[in-house]
């Protein structure tokens, strides 16, 4: 048994897909391969206002004025293909790419068939859900189910939007000679013959019509008695999950952007939902009208398809973009993923929303600057006030190290508040011991002092680096410490 | 049979407090609480406080000397108790040195150049609602930066607190937080002695006054109600 999913009015769904809006309005879209663009595929409003196939765009606005023109959009085509393929993959794990808007599965060795010869109600519930997933990708899908690949192609297209045939004759009863695909010349010479209806062709016989009519009329003879049994070519679905648009203008506001952003990560978030996936990462790409396009990957801390998460962690890099120039395209892909399980330490305490707090720790990188907020790690020198922020590992949601053997447990007796930059003082020494302060923040004698500690590295290159550090108590009661580098002096800061 | 079960409960209680030391067991003292509390790691401290700081509340701490070992206290219990611990540091004067890797992974320190930017930071972190500890250093701030920040923006962040069940911690030089539902007043002058002592001691000879406290307002509405 084979089942063929069949996307209608191709073409139209791929503009109305980018344009949603334009569903009830009289719609044409034209061919614009041919030399005089020509009308190639029509809205079912636009058919009733008397517009045809293969109008030129001049003849369809003569009969139609209100009508909305739009050239074939290949990039949504694409983007349509992909999700037939993607969509069917998830009930059928043998899968043909028959035509852009067609895919032909495989059911053999499925469950569903057992019980089909008693009642088809099962494999109609089957098909039933193939067209509810679609639906919700926003898209319209004929399901067709029959023993032979054509008959299934046959059934689809019949446009039910399920047609469930066990046998070959309840399809050819209710087909047209003229959904065979028969060539014209071949439709004209029936014509004349006075056959009109499917069963008068096939009633022709194999040999008469492949005498008379040729091998491609005897091919949907053999095709509609069922005995055709084609092997199918197998494909496996694209892993990629992409949205593309060319802007007609160069956009130079966010506003437009985030419009168009926000359909996007929507329709994303659809694909990858119907789908079960989640986005493990997701990738912008900013075309720019002149330059290298511009380029982000977001890493997605706990994978989702939540459109509001999605959208708030591009959404809040964008607001600190700036580029060189006016953006002339917008891509936007997803790296699917498996939606995250994760085994927490029974006394570990996990962030409430990772994807929350990626998005603020990105807010308070727009506000502070980026190296102005994460997680400090100390580097291993014994250069005082050495440190760096860790900021991937917190967003990602990973903290707490363990601890370590060797390393200070918890912290120090006094601790100290640092100035950075070191608040610049004047010293005055005694038997070269510091005496008195004078500082903006203190001032006065020294009345005990610890010290000095000289401390230097680097010496090896040309960071090298020399200090003596000093602890001094003033009279007013501050306890500082200071430092002494090339003959300057630094108050580091104040013992707290 | 019931004085039986109840020896077998203590005995697990007192095994499993042994065998994770690091998790607060449930204990009379615990049980007593009204509001769940952060403690600061200063035992007299936590025993005004009837545990320690109230969480989805401000507490001020205006420090005159101690506010940084005070906060190195909360982020070890943060370490301790494996939360995450938001520090908002107004002036950048923060110093992660001695601090163990492992208390440091548990900080997010938020290096911001002025109060009116730690205000913001502030605001940022109590609506993400993923930190239960969340302390703002304002101490060395100049009171110039200080007086820009409105009673209405603590009271902002008073709600936001509240809405979240976040610990807000301040440190200021000088009480002026409206709404704080905890005042502690820091009162220490350190020496050079003090360099030498072990962070037990530095705690166990921090002096304090709790000058406002959601403990005896309690206390006051229940002699009131019975009253």
């Amino acid at each position: 048994m084979f089942a063929v999913i069949y996307l209608p009015q191709f073409h139209l769904q791929a503009v109305w897909r980018q344009e949603p809006e334009l569903r009830a309005s009289p719609l044409a879209v034209m061919d614009d391969a041919e030399p005089k663009a020509a009308v190639m595929e029509l809205s079912a409003a636009g058919r009733a206002a008397g517009v045809s196939l293969g109008q030129t765009s001049t003849q369809a606005r003569a009969r139609c004025p209100e009508i909305v023109l739009r050239p074939r959009s290949r990039a949504q085509e694409e983007a349509i293909a992909g999700m037939l393929l993607q969509g069917a993959f998830c009930f059928s794990p043998r899968i043909e790419a028959t035509a852009p808007h067609v895919c032909t599965l495989d059911l053999q060795g499925m469950p569903l068939l057992a019980t089909f010869a008693q009642n088809c109600a099962s494999v109609e519930d089957w098909a039933q859900r193939i067209v509810a997933a679609f639906d919700q990708m926003r898209l319209s899908a004929q399901v067709g189910v029959a023993e032979t690949p054509f008959l299934a192609w046959q059934a689809a297209q019949l446009g039910r939007p399920i047609s469930c045939a066990g046998a070959a004759e309840e399809i050819v009863a209710a087909l047209s000679l003229e959904k065979l695909g028969l060539p014209t010349a071949i439709l004209d010479r029936l014509e004349r013959w006075g056959i009109g209806s499917v069963n008068a062709f096939l009633a022709l016989g194999r040999e008469k019509i492949a005498e008379r009519l040729g091998v491609e009329a005897a091919e949907i003879h053999d095709g509609l008695r069922g005995r055709e049994s084609r092997p199918l070519k197998l494909v496996t679905p694209p892993e990629t999950f992409e949205e593309f648009l060319e802007f007609e203008l160069p956009v130079e506001t966010i506003e437009p952007l985030l419009f168009v952003l926000r359909r996007f990560v929507e329709e994303l978030s659809r694909r990858l939902g119907a789908i079960y996936l989640v986005a493990q990462e997701l990738k912008l790409q900013l075309g720019l009208a002149v330059g290298a396009p511009y380029e982000r990957l977001f890493v997605i801390p706990a994978p989702t398809s939540e459109v509001e998460a999605l959208f708030r962690i591009v959404h809040t890099h964008l607001e600190n973009v700036r580029t060189e120039a006016p953006i002339q395209s917008l891509r936007l892909s997803a790296r699917p993923g498996r939606s995250g399980q994760y085994q927490f330490g029974l006394f570990e305490t996990a962030l409430r929303n990772p994807n929350q707090f990626h998005e603020t720790l990105a807010r308070l990188g727009a506000l502070l600057g980026s190296d102005r907020v994460g997680s400090p790690r100390l580097r291993a020198t014994h250069r005082p006030d050495s440190f760096e922020m860790e900021v991937s590992r917190m967003a990602n949601g990973v903290f707490g190290e363990e601890e370590s053997a060797g390393e200070p447990s918890q912290v120090c007796g006094l601790a100290l508040r640092r100035f950075r930059p070191p608040l610049p003082a004047v010293v005055e020494l005694r038997e070269n011991r510091p005496a008195w302060l004078r500082s903006s923040w203190v001032s006065g004698p020294i009345i005990a002092l610890k010290g000095p500690v000289k401390i230097s590295g680097s010496w090896w290159d040309e960071k090298r680096w020399a200090r003596e550090e000093w602890e001094a108590q003033t009279r007013d009661g501050g306890l500082c410490r200071l430092a002494r580098e090339q003959e300057h002096w630094f108050i580091d800061g104040i013992f707290d | 049979m019931k004085a039986a079960s109840a020896n077998g409960i203590i005995q697990l209680r007192r095994v499993l407090a042994e065998r994770f030391p690091q998790v607060p067991a449930w204990t009379e003292g615990v049980a007593a609480r009204v509001h769940p509390c952060w403690p600061t790691g200063f035992k007299r401290l936590d025993e005004s406080l009837q545990g320690g700081l109230p969480t989805g509340a401000i507490s001020e701490i205006v420090c005159d000397g101690g506010g940084a070992v005070f906060l190195r206290s909360l982020l070890g219990q943060a370490q301790q108790r494996r939360q995450l611990m938001g520090l908002i540091d107004g002036c950048d004067g923060f110093d992660p040195a001695g601090m163990s890797a492992a208390a440091l992974s548990r900080l997010l320190w938020v290096r911001c150049h002025n109060a009116e930017e730690a205000a913001k930071a502030a605001d940022l972190l109590l609506r993400d609602r993923n930190l239960p500890l969340v302390a703002l250093d304002l101490q060395m701030n100049p009171n110039g930066q200080l007086r820009k920040i409105s009673a209405t923006t603590w009271y902002r962040l008073q709600r936001i607190a509240q809405q979240s069940g976040t610990v807000l911690v301040t440190l200021t030089a000088a009480a002026m937080i409206p709404c704080a539902e905890v005042r502690v007043n820091l009162e220490n002058r350190f020496t050079l002695a003090d360099l030498d002592k072990e962070p037990e001691d530095i705690a166990r000879e921090l002096k304090f006054a709790v000058t406002r406290s959601h403990v005896s307002r309690e206390t006051a509405t229940a002699i009131a109600e019975a009253g």
